[in-house]
């Protein structure tokens, strides 16, 4: 995996903002990620399958995840529950099938997309598969901070 | 004016109720999945339906060609993700009036949603 395969994501990350959103972001450097850090509270997570294959995985600590799913909303969120976890996870369906698009040049041969899953908590560690390697783009917002972390590989005709 | 807004979200089945509200249609059913939405759909009379892609038990497209086979011809909008060129003119071939990919801005559903109504009356 390309530092570059993670561009898409990141253009679908400003698309959602500068819609649904309505607010402004910037990315800070792309790194890669070992997994073992996990300083969010709420972590949205989505499978592609296909020719490429791979997953996403969006971080947010909760006041983010509050503050954005408000804004989508056009009302205020103040409460962790079933409504965050259900805007989170839409969120991240957003940004995968965004990006998907964008990665996908063979029509022939479509992107799918798994339903996403959310995970709660702040104590967790994401294991990862043994030779995948995740590149992660932390994010500032108007919303407040959170992370992209992706990893995906092509599978061979 | 009866619209079906089916989506696996209920986020974003409330934005889109949202949208509906500020078209002035106020009459609004929920469905969670392409299941539901056909049961629905053979259940009751609407004038527009809103159509999610990915969800559990039924996808989206498939619903539309349930809904189709059904003999029903209400104006149904794709609201989805799915963004490559092959899946709207997938969508479009099973009977779906139009497409609207998210992410969207608020302004847009709602003028999507009036032009999809004055092209059906």
């Amino acid at each position: 995996m390309r530092a570059e395969h993670i561009n898409p994501f990141i253009e679908s990350v400003y698309e959602l903002f500068n819609t649904m959103l309505q607010g402004k972001v910037e990315r800070g450097p792309i790194g890669v990620s070992s997994g073992n850090d996990s300083p969010r509270d709420i972590m949205a997570i989505i499978g592609i399958s296909g020719p490429t294959r791979g997953t996403i995985a969006i971080g947010f600590p909760a006041i983010t995840a509050l503050s954005m799913v408000g804004r989508i909303l056009g009302t205020p969120v103040t409460v962790i529950d079933e409504t965050v976890s259900d805007g989170v996870a839409e969120i991240v369906n957003i940004v995968a099938g965004s990006a998907k698009a964008k990665l996908n040049t063979d029509a022939s041969r479509p992107l799918d997309l798994s339903l996403p899953t959310v995970v709660y908590g702040d104590k967790y560690d994401v294991q990862y598969p043994s030779k995948a390697v995740w590149l992660e783009v932390p994010f500032t917002s108007d919303l407040g901070d959170f992370n992209l972390r992706v990893t995906f590989e092509t599978v061979p005709q | 004016m009866k619209a079906l807004v089916v989506d696996d979200s209920g986020v974003m089945r409330k934005v889109l109720i949202g949208a509906l509200g500020r078209a002035n249609i106020t009459d609004v059913d929920q469905a969670a999945d392409g299941k539901e939405a056909v049961d629905a759909v053979l259940a009751a009379e609407y004038n527009l339906v809103l159509m999610d892609w990915n969800m559990p038990n039924m996808l989206g497209i498939d619903a539309v060609r349930a809904i189709r086979a059904s003999g029903k011809t209400m104006p149904i909008i794709m609201v989805t993700t799915e963004a490559e060129k092959g899946r709207v003119m997938d969508a479009l071939k099973a009977g779906a009036n139009n497409y609207i990919i998210k992410p969207f801005e608020p302004n847009t559903i709602v003028s999507k949603i009036q032009e999809v109504l004055a092209k059906a009356s």
